[in-house]
């Protein structure tokens, strides 16, 4: 019932200083329609304490630098905003700056990916220490792979280790090149698939031991920066039937890969 | 540490990847990547009929979504007639082509069928299952590999020799067209001793239908298989004498068909010094050393019938030749036709 109660736009004396008011909305700088949609998206979360920091979280989101209609766009995006806590908040958006993501970048980088303020400095901090420690990236390229691909926070490290070694040794890409072409935005099955096509299609080889090919490699980011009608076209020179086939094929044959590796340890 | 996998140096895979770069890049130019990535790729299968088998095994397959290739031909290719069963057990062929000039009438040998996945289905068969006698109902094989049968046009009472059998996918093919009057099987892993010589000394001039299916790189096994590999280093001399073996072979078959009598050579490589060259080679020694005389018969009938299943490569000056594709991943499959004129 007292999550119905917020839908009442007078807040409960109790604790006055944490509800939201229409009031206070408009002083933020929300119009009349902007503060109604909040309050309709508040009442949505049913838990009322995990409502009460709806304030702190928009005032924090001003105070970024971000303007009330991106600020109500990312809160129906994230509602998972408002239940942060104001010290949380405050230690996370710290720690961005920290990582090198200047006023300019941590806003746009915000707006564009707003759970990356749900995820824990800790969590942040272990991705930041695997692509320091285990992929050798710059802290330069780490600032760069948070501020382009900010979604790499939430994936889980052991496919993140995979997807960077996929590359690294099979693809014999270097770091740099990996942050130029904005690798972590795919997933590994985007990669694997346009990279296997090109190497069964002979224009992509692993790199020996002294790191040469007996071919020119494409670039990464000219592999992976395109859409698919581009990357047919210009790269793979196939058609999109033959690569529909390929990618179908691909799938069960990694899918009995997994089945085979799966039942040697299970023996 | 995951990709830094310990491989043997120069696995007998690789050498074959290496060699048929090399030549193929050459050999078919723009075409390669999209063979090499099919031959890299799972291969697709056809369910040769069993006609001899009690169940409706035809209708089976279609209702999983299957079409026998060889009645599921190019429109453009019927228009002017398949004739039916009733009209004749072999089926006689009058093709005008697309560019409306008369071809030569081309038989195919009647009642073989052949059941495939339609083009870009990845679907595979289940395993035959034996009927109440316990025949299977199908036998799977590539579809590409039916081809040289039903070129080879045997008909009523034929005198039949497949002169290399082993293991026997297309002698089994060519038993479905039940009008063979005499088969002939041989294969050298067979009868051990150099039957070969003897074909051309004893058996000469004799069969009205001979197969020459001979061995060969068989480049979709040299690229998967490590084992048995003929690209395997110490096999080097077996592969370099190869297109001297299918010369003789083809020739032991040139010399074992009557006057009149044809010859369909096969392979299940894409080499042109193992395709066309032996071909050619043949064609003169017979003529110089032997005095017979051969014809070329035109096969293009057959690949304008069966355009919608396979890929033809274009433009052969000799035979025709089925390339992989990812979408109808069949072949290779090189076949040539010859008829006896003398
Ligand atoms: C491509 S396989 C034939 C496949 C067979 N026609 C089929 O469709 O199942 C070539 C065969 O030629 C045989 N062969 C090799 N040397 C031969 C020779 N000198 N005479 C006859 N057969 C030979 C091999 O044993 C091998 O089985």
């Amino acid at each position: 019932q007292s999550a119905q109660r917020s839908h009442e736009l007078s807040p409960p004396p109790a604790e006055p200083a944490t509800e939201l008011s229409l009031h206070s909305l408009l002083d933020m700088g929300f119009t009349d329609t902007q503060a109604q949609q909040m309050y309709d998206t508040l009442s949505k979360i049913t838990r009322r304490s995990a409502a009460k920091h709806a304030l702190s979280t928009l005032t924090a989101l001003l105070v970024l630098g971000l303007n009330p209609s991106t600020v109500l766009k990312l809160l129906e995006k994230c509602p998972e905003l408002y239940t942060v806590k104001e010290s949380q908040l405050q230690q996370r958006i710290g720690n961005l700056r920290k990582l090198g993501l200047g006023e300019g970048s941590l806003q746009r980088l915000v707006a564009y990916y707003p759970p990356l303020l749900t995820v824990p400095v800790k969590t942040v901090k272990h991705v930041v220490v695997f692509l320091r420690e285990k992929c050798l990236f710059t802290i330069q390229q780490v600032t760069d792979i948070l501020r382009d691909s900010p979604a790499i926070v939430v994936e889980n490290l052991d496919h993140l280790e995979y997807k960077f070694q996929y590359v690294y040794f099979r693809m014999g890409v270097k770091q740099a090149e990996m942050v130029k072409s904005r690798l972590f935005r795919f997933t590994l099955d985007e990669v694997r698939h346009r990279h296997c096509f090109l190497e069964r299609r002979g224009l992509y080889q692993t790199p020996d031991k002294k790191g040469q090919t007996t071919i020119i490699n494409p670039k990464l980011d000219s592999v992976l920066s395109v859409d698919q009608d581009t990357f047919l076209a210009h790269v793979a020179m196939a058609s999109s039937e033959e690569y529909d086939v390929f990618k179908r094929l691909m799938a069960r044959e990694w899918q009995e890969e997994e089945l085979r590796r799966g039942s040697i340890e299970a023996d | 540490e995951k990709w830094a996998v310990t491989r043997t140096k120069h696995p007998p895979t690789s050498l074959a990847l290496q060699h048929f770069d090399a030549t193929y890049s050459i050999q078919l130019g723009k075409l390669w990547p999209s063979v090499r990535v099919a031959l890299l790729s799972e291969r697709k299968y056809g369910a040769l009929l069993n006609n001899f088998s009690h169940d409706a095994v035809l209708a089976g397959l279609e209702a999983q979504g299957c079409r026998d290739f060889t009645s599921d031909t190019d429109t453009e290719a019927q228009t002017s007639e398949v004739s039916t069963e009733e009209e004749s057990s072999c089926v006689s062929m009058k093709k005008s082509g697309a560019d409306g000039q008369q071809l030569p009438p081309l038989q195919l040998s009647p009642h073989i069928k052949c059941s495939v996945f339609p083009r870009a289905d990845i679907t595979r068969f289940k395993p035959a299952r034996p009927d109440m006698c316990g025949l299977l109902g199908y036998y799977l094989m590539d579809a590409a590999s039916v081809l040289p049968c039903l070129a080879l046009g045997v008909q009523e009472g034929h005198n039949v020799l497949d002169l290399c059998a082993a293991p026997g996918g297309k002698t089994l093919a060519l038993l479905q067209t039940q009008c063979i009057g005499f088969l002939c099987v041989n294969d050298s892993s067979v009868s051990r001793t150099l039957r070969l010589k003897k074909w051309g000394e004893i058996e000469r001039d004799t069969f009205d239908r001979v197969l020459v299916d001979v061995p060969c790189t068989t480049d979709r096994h040299s690229l998967m298989e490590d084992d048995n590999n003929i690209f395997s280093k110490n096999r080097t001399g077996e592969r370099r004498k190869l297109p001297q073996l299918q010369l003789e072979l083809l020739l032991a078959g040139i010399e074992a068909a009557c006057p009149g009598g044809e010859i369909v050579y096969s392979t299940c490589t894409l080499s042109q010094t193992q395709n066309l060259s032996v071909v050619e080679q043949a064609i003169y020694l017979a003529r110089e050393k032997h005095g017979i005389n051969l014809q070329v018969v035109d096969l293009r009938p057959l690949t304008r019938m069966f355009r919608k299943t396979f890929h033809f490569a274009p433009d052969l000056h000799l035979g025709e030749m089925v390339i992989p594709h990812l979408a109808a991943n069949f072949g290779p499959i090189y076949m040539c036709k010859l008829r006896r004129l003398t």
